[in-house]
C-alpha cells in the first residue's frame, strides 16, 4: 500500500526489491577482497571466476527465459551430458573415421549443439502438445537424459580424440592486451566466457526489446489473456524449452572442451538447481511474468563467490549447500515486495 | 420498475447516526491525486450511491472505507470514533464488506468454498471443515440474491455475471453491518441486476449502510437515499431524498440522469448515442455464420453481418453470446461454417482469426481481456505486436509503441498519468477503453465486441460509440454483444436474441426506433413470444 507515512522503510524495501542482487554482491566482493587481500582483487582471479561459472551461467541465462514463461526446466544438467557425450562420441567416430581433425571437431561441435536441442525439443513437445506440468515433464527428461548419456559410454568416460583443436576451444581465449598472470603471460578471456557474456546480452535483448520475450512475459504473466490477444502460446512456449536445450548444448560444449573429455556420470550433475538459484537471486519472478537476465547473471556469479570464500575458508563442502540454501531463501525474501 | 415508496425504510427519514465516514481524506498516487480532502457520511440503513467519470476516485474513497487503502491524509470515523483500519481483515472484523470492481474469487475452489473463503463453518473443534454446513450457507445466502448456481462447480466454469453473485454472496455471507459494493451491477444483465437492486433495498431496511457504485445513472436515481458526486478526487455534488422522496441537493437541483452527468462531467451532455449509419447496400457479408455454435453451448446459429453494419446480440446472462462469440475466433470447439469476405474459415487460434480480419473483444477484463500485471504500453501493443516488429521480430519499435499508446490514450481519453505503470493503476473504466483500444489498433474488418462499456461512464460511453459508429461507417462490420439494452437499441441496426443457445429472435431496424421495443427483446430473451397479444 502505498502511504507517505512509512516513507524510509518502503523506500528502502523497494530499493532492495530492484537492486537487492547488486548490493549482495558487492558486499560479498568486499568480503572476498578482505579475505583474500589482494590476490582477489588481481584480474586474473576474476578471469577465473568467470571461467568456472560460465556454463552454469549459460544454464542460468536460459533458465531465466524458461522461468519468464511460468515454466521450469529441471533436465538442463543432463541434458548438458546428453549433449556432450552424443557430440564428443560422434567426433571421435569421425576422426576415427578417418575426417580431417577441422571438420570433425566443427561437426561434433554442431552435433553438440543440436542434441541438446532435440532434448529440449522434446520436453516443449511434452509440455505443449502432451499437456504435461512443465515440471514433471522435465523431472523426466532429468532421469531419462542422463541415462542415456551413460548408455552410450557405459557409464565411463568419454576422452576427446581431436589432439589439440577441441581442448583449444575449452582453454583457449582471446588475450588481454593490458593484463598480466601471476606467470608474467598475457592474460586471456577464455572462449566459454565470451560465449556466456554473448548469449547473456543476446538473451537480455530478447526479453526486453524483441517479439519472441514480450510474448514469453504475456504467457507467464497470464497465459489465457495471452491466448486471448492472439498469442501463439504453444509455438513460444516449444520453442523455450527448445531453445534451453540449445543452451544446455553450449553449455555441454564448454564444458567438454575444457576437461576435453565427458564424465557421463558427473558432468552436469545438479546444475539445474544452481541455474535455477542464480534466477531467483537475480530476481526473475518464479510465477512467471518478470525476469531480468542481467540478475541472472550477477546471481551466477553471487553463487560462484560464495562457493569461493566458503572453499578458501576452509569451510567443508558438505556445509556449503546449506550455506547456499541461506542465500536462496534470503534472495526470495528480500526481493518478495510487490511481485512474489 | 418496482414502487419505491412501498420500500423506503425509516432510516432516510428518522435522523439516523452516522454509521460511517470520511473527513478530509486525500489519497496520492504517484502523478495523480486520487481523493482530494473528501467527506462524506454514510448511514445505516440507507442506500448511498457514489457516481462519477472513470477514474474519478469512486473506488479508491470504497477501498479507504475497507482498509484495503490507507489515505494520505484524513481520518476514518466509525459510529463517531477516529478509526484506523489496518487491511481488509481489519475492515471485515468491524462490520464493513466490500465487493471490490474486479473479481477476487478463488477460480479453483467450488461456489460453496468460495462464498464461505475464510470463514468456513468447521467441525471437531476446528480441524475439518463441515462440508454440509457449507453448501447449506452457501445456498442460503445465494438463493437471497435469487442466483441459481451448482454449488459444487468450480469458479473458473462460471461466466463473469455468475462470478459476480459469488462475490456479491461472499459480502452477504460476511453479515456485515456496512456493505461496500463496487460496480456490483456491470457485469449483470437488467433482469439480473433489478433482482439486486431489490436486495440491497431488503438490507437497507433491515437497518444496515449500503454503499454502492455505479454508472448505470437510472438505477442510481432509482435506488438511493444518498448521491455523492466525485469528481477529479473532489466531491462536487450530493443529493438526499427528502421526506417527499425527491432526491434533491443543497442548491435544490433535483437528481434525475442529466444533472448526475452534468454534476459529474461538469458539461451539458448532448444524446450519448451517435445517428446510425447504414450498412453499405449491395455489399457482400464481411462474415457469415452458418448453423454455427460453440459445441455443448450454442447451436444452429445462422446470421449474416455486411460491412458497415453493428449486429446487436441481446439475451440473458448465460444464453451462449460469450461462447459462440468465443467460438468465431477459435478459443472454442465450434461446429457448422464461418465465412470471411466469402472465404470458408475453420480458426483454430485467435491469431488466425485476426488475420483473416476477426477480432474479438473479451468481457472478462481481468482474467482474458488485460496483463493486468504488465504496463499499458504492453497491453496495448499485444495484439498487434507484429506492426510494431522490425527484423523478423528481433527488435520491437519502442518509440512507436509509445506513440500509439499515446494516441490511443488522448482519442478515448484514458486517464493514464504514466503508461510505462502497470494496467492495474488505471481504474476500471479507463483500463475498459485500453481493452477497446487495443482491438481497434488490430485494424479488424470484423469486430466482435463483448459488453464494451462495461464500467465505463456516461461521457466515455458516448466516445465509444461514437468511435464503433465512425468505424462502421468505413465499413467495419461489428458484432455487440451487451446486457444492456438501451446501447443495444441505440447503436445496433438490428439486434438478434438468444437464448438456450441459439437465436429466438431477430428485431430490425424498424422496431428498434419504436417504443417498447425494449420490452420486446426481453420478451423474446425469456421465452415469451414477441408481442404481448400473443401470450394473452
Ligand atoms: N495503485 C494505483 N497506482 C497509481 N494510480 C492509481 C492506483 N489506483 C488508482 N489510481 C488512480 O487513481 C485515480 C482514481 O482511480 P479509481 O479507481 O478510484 O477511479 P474510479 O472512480 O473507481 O473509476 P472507474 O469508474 O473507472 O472505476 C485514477 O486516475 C487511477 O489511475
Ligand atoms: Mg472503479
Amino acid at each position: 500500500m502505498s502511504n507517505s507515512h512509512t516513507g524510509l522503510a518502503v523506500r528502502m524495501q523497494r530499493f532492495l526489491e530492484h537492486w537487492g542482487v547488486v548490493v549482495a554482491f558487492v558486499l560479498l566482493f568486499a568480503v572476498s577482497a578482505l579475505k583474500q587481500g589482494g590476490d582477489f582483487l588481481s584480474m586474473e582471479n576474476f578471469r577465473n571466476l568467470l571461467n568456472q561459472n560460465a556454463a552454469v551461467g549459460i544454464l542460468a541465462v536460459g533458465m531465466t527465459l524458461v522461468i519468464v514463461s511460468a515454466g521450469i526446466d529441471l533436465s538442463v544438467g543432463s541434458m548438458v551430458v546428453l549433449a556432450a557425450a552424443v557430440g564428443t562420441t560422434a567426433m571421435n567416430g569421425l576422426i576415427g573415421a578417418g575426417w580431417s581433425e577441422p571438420s570433425a571437431v566443427i561437426s561434433g561441435v554442431v552435433l553438440t549443439i543440436l542434441a541438446g536441442t532435440a532434448a529440449g525439443s522434446l520436453n516443449g513437445a511434452l509440455i505443449v502438445f502432451g499437456r504435461i506440468a512443465p515440471f514433471i515433464a522435465t523431472l523426466g527428461g532429468l532421469a531419462a537424459f542422463r541415462s542415456i548419456a551413460l548408455a552410450i559410454a557405459e557409464a565411463g568416460e568419454i576422452r576427446s580424440q581431436s589432439p589439440t583443436m577441441f581442448s583449444a576451444l575449452g582453454r583457449g581465449g582471446i588475450p588481454l592486451p593490458f593484463a598480466e598472470n601471476s606467470a608474467g603471460k598475457a592474460l586471456t578471456i577464455s572462449w566459454s566466457t565470451v560465449i556466456f557474456f554473448a548469449v547473456a546480452i543476446a538473451a537480455q535483448w530478447f526479453l526486453s526489446r524483441a517479439r519472441f520475450g514480450r510474448q514469453l512475459v504475456a504467457i507467464g504473466a497470464n497465459e489465457t489473456a495471452a491466448r486471448y490477444a492472439g498469442v501463439p502460446v504453444a509455438w513460444i512456449r516449444f520453442r523455450v524449452y527448445a531453445l534451453m536445450g540449445a543452451f544446455a548444448g553450449i553449455a555441454g560444449l564448454v564444458q567438454s572442451s575444457r576437461m576435453n573429455s565427458v564424465s557421463t556420470s558427473q558432468l552436469g550433475l545438479g546444475s539445474e538447481l544452481d541455474a535455477i538459484a542464480a534466477v531467483v537471486i537475480g530476481g526473475t519472478s518464479l510465477r512467471g511474468g518478470f525476469g531480468r537476465v542481467w540478475g541472472t547473471v550477477v546471481g551466477v556469479l553471487i553463487l560462484g563467490m560464495i562457493t569461493n570464500i566458503l572453499t578458501i575458508s576452509g569451510v567443508s563442502p558438505y556445509w556449503q549447500g546449506a550455506v547456499k540454501g541461506t542465500v536462496i531463501v534470503l534472495a526470495v525474501l528480500v526481493q518478495r515486495g510487490s511481485r512474489a | 420498475m418496482e414502487s419505491q415508496s412501498s420500500t423506503r425504510g425509516g432510516g432516510a427519514v428518522t435522523t439516523p447516526v452516522p454509521h460511517m465516514g470520511v473527513r478530509s481524506v486525500t489519497v496520492e498516487y504517484p502523478g495523480v491525486r486520487a481523493l482530494d480532502a473528501v467527506t462524506v457520511d454514510f448511514h445505516a440503513g440507507q442506500i448511498h450511491a457514489i457516481v462519477g467519470e472513470n477514474g474519478a476516485g469512486k473506488s479508491t474513497l470504497m477501498k479507504v472505507l475497507s482498509g484495503a487503502v490507507a489515505p494520505n491524509a484524513g481520518e476514518l470515523l466509525l459510529n463517531g470514533q477516529p478509526t484506523v483500519l489496518r487491511g481488509p481483515r481489519a475492515a471485515i472484523r468491524a462490520g464493513i464488506s466490500m465487493v471490490h470492481q474486479e473479481l477476487n474469487l478463488v477460480p479453483t475452489l467450488s461456489v460453496a468454498e468460495n462464498v464461505l473463503l475464510g470463514r468456513e463453518p468447521t467441525l471437531l473443534a476446528g480441524i475439518a471443515v463441515d462440508r454440509r454446513r457449507q453448501q447449506d450457507r452457501a445456498r442460503e445466502v445465494l438463493s437471497m440474491l435469487g442466483a441459481e448456481l451448482d454449488l459444487s462447480c468450480a469458479v473458473s466454469e462460471l461466466s463473469i455475471a455468475d462470478s459476480q453473485y459469488v462475490e456479491i454472496a461472499k459480502c452477504l455471507a460476511s453479515e456485515a453491518q456496512v456493505l461496500i459494493l463496487d460496480e456490483p451491477t456491470a457485469a449483470l444483465g437488467e433482469y439480473e441486476a433489478r433482482k439486486l437492486l431489490n436486495l440491497l433495498r431488503r438490507l437497507r431496511d433491515e437497518g444496515r449502510a449500503v454503499i454502492f457504485i455505479s454508472h448505470h445513472l437510472d438505477e442510481v436515481v432509482d435506488i438511493a437515499d444518498q448521491i455523492s458526486v466525485l469528481r477529479d478526487g473532489r466531491l462536487v455534488a450530493q443529493f438526499t431524498r427528502n421526506s417527499a422522496g425527491v432526491l434533491q441537493s443543497a442548491d435544490g437541483t433535483i437528481a434525475n440522469e442529466d444533472t448526475l452527468a452534468h454534476a459529474m462531467v461538469g458539461r451539458e451532455l448532448g444524446s450519448i448515442y451517435p445517428v446510425k449509419g447504414t450498412a453499405r447496400p449491395g455489399s457482400d457479408a464481411a462474415i457469415e455464420l452458418i448453423e454455427f455454435g460453440a459445441v455443448g453451448r450454442s447451436s444452429g446459429i445462422s446470421m449474416t453481418v455486411r460491412p458497415g453494419e453493428i449486429v446487436g446480440v441481446a439475451g440473458l446472462v448465460g444464453s451462449g453470446r460469450t461462447e459462440t462469440a468465443e467460438a468465431i475466433v477459435g478459443l472454442r470447439r465450434a461446429a457448422g461454417e464461418i465465412r470471411v469476405a466469402g472465404r470458408t474459415h475453420a480458426f483454430a487460434h485467435p491469431r488466425a482469426a485476426m488475420r483473416a480480419g476477426v477480432a474479438y473483444v473479451s468481457e472478462d477484463r481481468k482474467g482474458r481481456g488485460l496483463h493486468v500485471s504488465l504496463s499499458c504500453i504492453v497491453n496495448m501493443t499485444l495484439p498487434s505486436l507484429d506492426a510494431f516488429s522490425q527484423l523478423a521480430g528481433a527488435r520491437l519499435d519502442d518509440v512507436k509503441e509509445r506513440s500509439v499508446t499515446a494516441r490511443w490514450i488522448n482519442e478515448l481519453a484514458i486517464r493514464c498519468a504514466r503508461p510505462g505503470l502497470a494496467i492495474s493503476s488505471l481504474s476500471g473504466g479507463n483500463q475498459q477503453k485500453f481493452v477497446l483500444a487495443r482491438w481497434l489498433e488490430t485494424r479488424p474488418n470484423v469486430l466482435i465486441i463483448d459488453e464494451p462499456t462495461r464500467g465505463v461512464d456516461v461521457g466515455a460511453k458516448a466516445e465509444i460509440y461514437r468511435i464503433i459508429a465512425a468505424l462502421a461507417q468505413e465499413g467495419l462490420a461489428c458484432i455487440v454483444i451487451s446486457s444492456e439494452l438501451p446501447e443495444l437499441i441505440g447503436i445496433a441496426h438490428r439486434v438478434l436474441v438468444m437464448r438456450k443457445g441459439s437465436v429466438a429472435g431477430e428485431v430490425t431496424r424498424e422496431h428498434l426506433s419504436q417504443v417498447g421495443c425494449d420490452e420486446r427483446i426481453v420478451r423474446i430473451a425469456s421465452g415469451l413470444s414477441a408481442d404481448r397479444q400473443g401470450t394473452s
